[in-house]
């Protein structure tokens, strides 16, 4: 809690090499994005078209008492703000346009990067901390684009305009007025240095504050069985007061830097005044151009308030940049093979060959594994808890890869083909189901809707699951909701079951759940076993006896060796760790269950 | 609406004096910021008059002076109305963390963490908005539109009323704008929140996924999802693309209407040129203040609605009521249940049904039963994390609702499932146990909690960073510390709650024989799927559907050949297998 306080307190000064990577998603767009900002230009200028048409009328009508001419200014003003508010919702409107397409592409992009990861990667990052990126992210570096740096162009075209036209009207006035320059200059140079670094540290505590937050809440129950709510507090206050001193304190930069806008631009009003004044009075400029002048200074401070106010938006959009950067450049764990071996129809013949596997270092998880299954065999593998069980299947799959040695399927390396090819062919029934939103019918076929729904009920009656769906409210199209909690865990099993037959895999693989169920689910649920492994090659991580009936082969492993591998007849003449078990089992006289 | 709105009057009436300053000053820079205009009507009036040089510069002087003045004044109010604000922020964070310190497991099992988080944060900020820059735009505006609008009156009434023709549509389209903008914006909200849990479910659900090749499937489906996320946004920016241009355009108008009108009369004779200059220069600080009325609006209705939201945590009450008065003697540990009943908050049925069951002190208790027997929530009312319904529940003989829970809680260790780690070091995370325990005492637990060949292959030992919920620790390491910090409270009734449901049995047994010799005399009640160790305790109470249907030793529950015979047999099988393999 207090300690990785330092961590986040590292927060950089953002560069132009990030910054030109996040206009580098503007390049699609690139004509568009000229387009906008040429409209934008436009736009900029026709609202600065009001003081100079003030200047023609006072000079060259009021002056002079001359009417007609009047009503064609007039007129021209009504057309350039006519024109303005249509370019002003056309810039607007594409603008948006960009942004979105700018926006979608970065989720899309960031979605499928994450779906490029491998499980040691998911193994490691907290989904919130991934859903944060595609979502919240993506979102605040859309504002930037679309508000932030829009403004910031169209803030930068109105100060070049008026500067120019302030030129045009009277150079030397121009000039006098530029005197106050430097001291702006100076001014803004020495707020932003301390804005920028208030900001970051704000922004810093800002996130320890919600961390703390969310961490308190999501572990209340715990805070409170260990009576930590007034320590916690007290901590959780000092860390509101860190933020409230650097909220106080970029507060206070600004109640200072922008009122002496007011000042520089009062002091270019009293120069304007003094020496334009002279000026008119020598008779060396007009009226209307005093006139003008007034209201061009006027304007000419706002954009440069504006501009400072936009810096936080910038600033946290950067910080996002950075945080989405840094996920899509987290390489690819297991990069498909640059020329994958074409994957013919499985026969499923699968063949380890001295495998040796860590999910870390040199922790081995499987030593030297080699078995083979033939075509059609089942196998079951026994083994205590991280024994090495799961890592078969994950290194089968090719979730990881191997450190050492090989893993054939029909006599081709899993990492010589393509991955995706290789896992089409296969089907894993995992120990706890995961249920996604949606109805019954989709969460069998998941996104083969290819599949007809008379054949997701034949499979459906195949592993006995259709009586029981069709007890449902509304049957196939039952929703359920994430986590399924108007299914049983039995009735979420035998679903796996259906899920997995759909595909009609060459090789099935089952993670036996754990979990007891009733009676009744059990004995469906070995039926199912029963059904879906036949004919097909089938390694099933058995955690009940009474599975092992139904399969050729049994292995047993023992902290990631093989200790015994054959027929069940062959285990059992061998007198090892699986006659043991045997044994065992007949001793407690479980009549329902022999081996 | 109101009443939400008048919970929050105290904490800006704790800042009273700086918003009045804060309030003065700001009418003070909006009187200094109306003076400006007139001067340079004075001013543009004189040149024909052909001034001297001095007279001219007078004139700049009394500009940078007033305007030195309004600096003051602006930085006066940013500072007392901006600074209130974030203290009223800090304020009501501090009051809204302590609320939820006090809110209890009925309350967290009802709300999301994610939609408090928002509640904390997003709906807070739009307070802060609402209370600092809403109420400082409206005072702002309002003053400005009413001086403005007097002096235009004072120089020109005529030519005031035709400019203000064109006004009653800027706040006709406002309303009618705000309204659709609003719908609009909920809808992309909503969609937003449904990217963000399709997202969630895609990450909780990878495995499956990828093993079943969906990735390209997913992407599809997340690109239409997306899509429609982007037309949903397209259709709220046409709104909004229509509504700050017209905006404009109608100041615009007003101004058109202000220069063809006052040149006329400027010309006729019937103003003069500086009324003139001085009455465009009003109307150009009007157009600020325009829209500052529909940005409060917008701050007004988002800030009640959070207002109404934070309200709602204000005025949720725990359940769970500290009301024991005597500081109570020390726990000695005897448990007592009587007919007890409970049912979950807002849950429709019995989750407990007539539990009858003692403990005496040092006693070992067994809970098995199916999943959503009931097992843990019979084990959260000891530490009173529910009120139960009916019948009693008492330790020592004391109801536990006449302890305070301050010195129940003290003196109960409870170990759940998934037990929770704050992003800190392993020494910090088991000193919430017990913040005044030695290293020796630290050394003690985790050799008890069979740490100690994890704690060797930790780079910094306890001072181990385990990451946001523990995330570089296994399963069964966290539930091990887990333990540790809670044998650290030295408590007198230990709870296990499927404690060790990550963890291989050989390190199951080995922690339970260790328990079992170096703690005596602590009460310990352990729910569990697992048999082992089951043997050993004093009692054995198998749930099923909230009842007790079997209670007895194991030799007693065995002869019962009902459903404890039979999970027996079946998890003895299993354990003995991984014990085989082991």
């Amino acid at each position: 809690m207090s300690t990785n306080k330092h961590e986040d307190m590292q927060d950089r000064y953002y560069d132009w090499s990030l910054f030109v990577r996040i206009l580098k998603y503007l390049h699609p767009y690139r004509w568009s994005v000229i387009l906008a900002i040429v409209l934008l230009f436009a736009v900029s200028m026709l609202h600065l078209a009001g003081p100079y048409l003030t200047k023609i009328a006072i000079d060259d009508h009021i002056k002079i008492n001359k009417l007609e001419g009047l009503d064609t200014i007039a007129l021209v003003f009504m057309v350039v703000l006519t024109t303005a508010f249509a370019i002003q919702f056309f810039q607007t409107l594409l603008m948006q346009y960009i942004g979105q397409k700018v926006m979608f592409d970065l989720r899309s992009q960031v979605f499928s990067h994450l779906h490029r990861m491998s499980f040691k990667f998911f193994d490691h990052n907290p989904i919130g901390k991934m859903v944060t990126r595609v979502v919240n992210d993506v979102e605040v570096l859309n504002e930037m684009l679309t508000s932030g740096l829009i403004l910031v162009f169209s803030d930068l075209f109105t100060l070049m305009g008026i500067f120019c036209v302030l030129l045009y009207l009277d150079w030397r006035l121009t000039l006098i007025v530029c005197l106050v320059f430097p001291f702006l200059a100076w001014a803004t140079r020495a707020y932003r240095v301390r804005a920028r670094d208030a900001l970051r540290k704000n922004r810093a505590q800002v996130t320890v504050l919600n961390t703390y937050l969310e961490e308190n809440l999501s572990g209340m129950s715990t805070v409170q069985m260990l009576n930590r709510e007034e320590e916690n507090f007290k901590q959780f206050r000092s860390i509101n007061q860190e933020k409230l001193k650097e909220d106080l304190r970029s507060i206070h930069y600004s109640s200072v830097y922008m009122p002496s806008i007011d000042v520089f631009s009062a002091i270019g009003i009293g120069l304007v005044i003094w020496y334009g004044g002279g000026r008119f009075v020598q008779e060396e400029i007009q009226l209307g151009v005093l006139v003008a002048f007034l209201q061009y200074i006027q304007k000419f401070f706002e954009p440069i308030r504006d501009l400072a106010e936009k810096f936080n938006i910038i600033q946290t959009a950067m910080a996002s940049s950075e945080r989405i950067f840094e996920l899509l450049d987290t390489p690819e764990d297991l990069p498909n093979p640059e020329n994958p071996k074409a994957l013919p129809t499985l026969k499923g013949e699968i063949k380890f060959k001295n495998v040796w596997f860590a999910y870390k270092d040199e922790d081995y998880v499987l030593k030297d594994v080699s078995f083979v299954v033939q075509p059609g065999e089942s196998l079951a593998i026994l083994g205590a808890t991280g024994s090495g069980k799961s890592t078969i299947i994950n290194t089968l799959c090719r979730f990881y890869d191997i450190q050492k040695g090989q893993i054939l399927v029909d006599g081709t390396s899993v990492s010589a083909v393509d991955k995706y090819e290789l896992r089409r062919q296969m089907a894993l029934v995992q120990q706890e189901v995961f249920l996604f939103s949606g109805n019954v019918l989709e969460n069998i076929r998941l996104g083969n809707e290819m599949v007809e729904e008379n054949d997701v009920e034949s499979v459906a009656q195949m592993v006995h699951s259709h009586q029981f769906i069709n007890q449902l409210p509304m049957k196939y199209h039952q929703e359920v909701r994430e986590g399924g909690s108007i299914l049983s865990l039995g009735q979420k099993q035998l679903l796996a079951f259906a899920r997995a037959l759909v595909i009609d895999p060459k090789i099935l693989i089952l993670d036996e759940a754990t979990s007891s169920v009733d009676t009744e689910t059990e004995a469906l649920i070995q039926k199912a076993v029963l059904e879906v492994i036949k004919g097909r090659t089938s390694i099933i991580i058995a955690h009940r006896l009474s599975t092992l009936r139904h399969v050729d082969k049994v292995m047993v492993l023992k902290n990631g060796r093989v200790e015994e591998f054959g027929t069940r007849r062959e285990l059992l003449r061998k007198k090892g760790a699986f006659y043991k078990l045997y044994t065992l089992h007949k001793e407690q006289g479980d009549p329902a269950d022999t081996l | 609406m109101y009443h939400h709105i008048r919970s929050f009057f105290p904490y800006l009436i704790t800042y009273r004096k700086e918003i009045t300053v804060g309030a003065i000053a700001l009418i003070l820079t909006d009187l200094v910021a109306l003076a400006i205009p007139w001067i340079l009507k004075n001013f543009i009036d004189l040149l024909s008059e052909r001034p001297a040089g001095s007279e001219l510069l007078f004139y700049a002087l009394i500009l940078c002076l007033v305007s030195l003045f309004q600096a003051l004044f602006r930085f006066g109010w940013r500072k007392f109305l901006f600074g209130p604000s974030r203290k009223v922020e800090f304020d009501i964070l501090n009051h809204l963390m302590q609320h939820f310190f006090n809110l209890d497991a009925t309350y967290y099992q009802k709300e999301k963490t994610g939609d408090l988080m928002s509640r904390a944060t997003n709906d807070l900020r739009s307070i802060r908005d609402f209370v600092g820059l809403g109420l400082l735009i409206f005072v702002d505006s309002s003053l400005v539109i009413f001086c403005c609008l007097s002096l235009m009156s004072l120089l020109n009434p005529t030519l005031t009323l035709y400019c203000l023709v064109p006004l009653p549509i800027v706040s006709i389209l406002f309303f009618k704008f705000s309204r659709s903008i609003s719908k609009k914006q909920r809808e992309v909200q909503e969609h937003l929140a449904r990217i963000s849990s399709r997202v969630q479910e895609n990450l909780s659900g990878i495995r499956v996924l990828h093993a079943f090749v969906q990735e390209n499937n997913e992407m599809r489906k997340f690109a239409t999802l997306n899509e429609e996320y982007v037309k949903k946004n397209l259709q709220l920016t046409k709104l909004f693309a229509l509504f700050t241009p017209s905006l404009v355009f109608t100041l615009g108008v007003s101004a058109l209407i202000a220069l063809w009108q006052g040149a006329h009369q400027v010309i006729s004779g019937t103003m003069t040129l500086g009324d003139f200059v001085a009455f465009n220069g009003y109307l150009i600080m009007l157009s600020w203040p325009m829209m500052g009325i529909g940005f409060v609006f917008n701050l007004t209705q988002r800030g009640l609605s959070a207002m109404a939201r934070l309200d709602e945590v204000f005025s949720s009450m725990p359940s769970i009521i500290d009301t024991a008065k005597k500081t109570g003697s020390a726990i000695k540990g005897e448990i007592t249940f009587e007919n007890l009943g409970f049912s979950y908050p807002e849950a429709s049925g019995l989750a407990l049904k007539n539990i009858n069951c003692v403990i005496p002190k040092g006693g070992r208790l067994v809970i098995m039963g199916k999943i959503g027997s009931g097992k843990t929530s019979l084990l959260c009312l000891i530490p009173r994390l529910f009120n139960f319904n009916t019948g009693s529940l008492k330790i020592d003989g004391i109801p536990v609702s006449e302890i305070p829970l301050s010195v129940l809680r003290k003196s109960v260790g409870y170990v759940g499932q998934e037990p929770f780690m704050f992003s800190a070091t392993i020494r910090e995370n088991l000193k919430l146990g017990n913040a005044l325990a030695t290293d020796a005492d630290i050394q003690e637990v985790i050799v008890m909690s069979g740490l100690q060949p994890d704690m060797e292959r930790f780079p910094q030992g306890l001072d181990t960073l385990v990451g946001e919920r523990g995330v570089s620790l296994s399963g069964g390491q966290k539930q091990r510390l887990a333990l540790a910090r809670a044998l650290l409270r030295k408590p007198e009734i230990l709870i296990l709650d499927d404690a060790f449901s990550s963890l291989d049995v050989e390190t199951e047994e080995w922690i339970v024989s260790q328990i079992n010799q170096k703690i005596r005399g602590i009460t310990t009640l352990i729910a569990t799927h697992r048999v082992t160790g089951v043997k050993e305790a004093g009692q054995i109470l198998v749930l099923d559907q909230g009842t007790v249907v079997e209670l007895g030793t194991h030799a007693e529950l065995m002869q019962n050949q009902g459903f404890y015979s039979r999970l027996y047999k079946e998890q003895m099988l299993t354990r003995e297998m991984d014990f085989f393999l082991q």
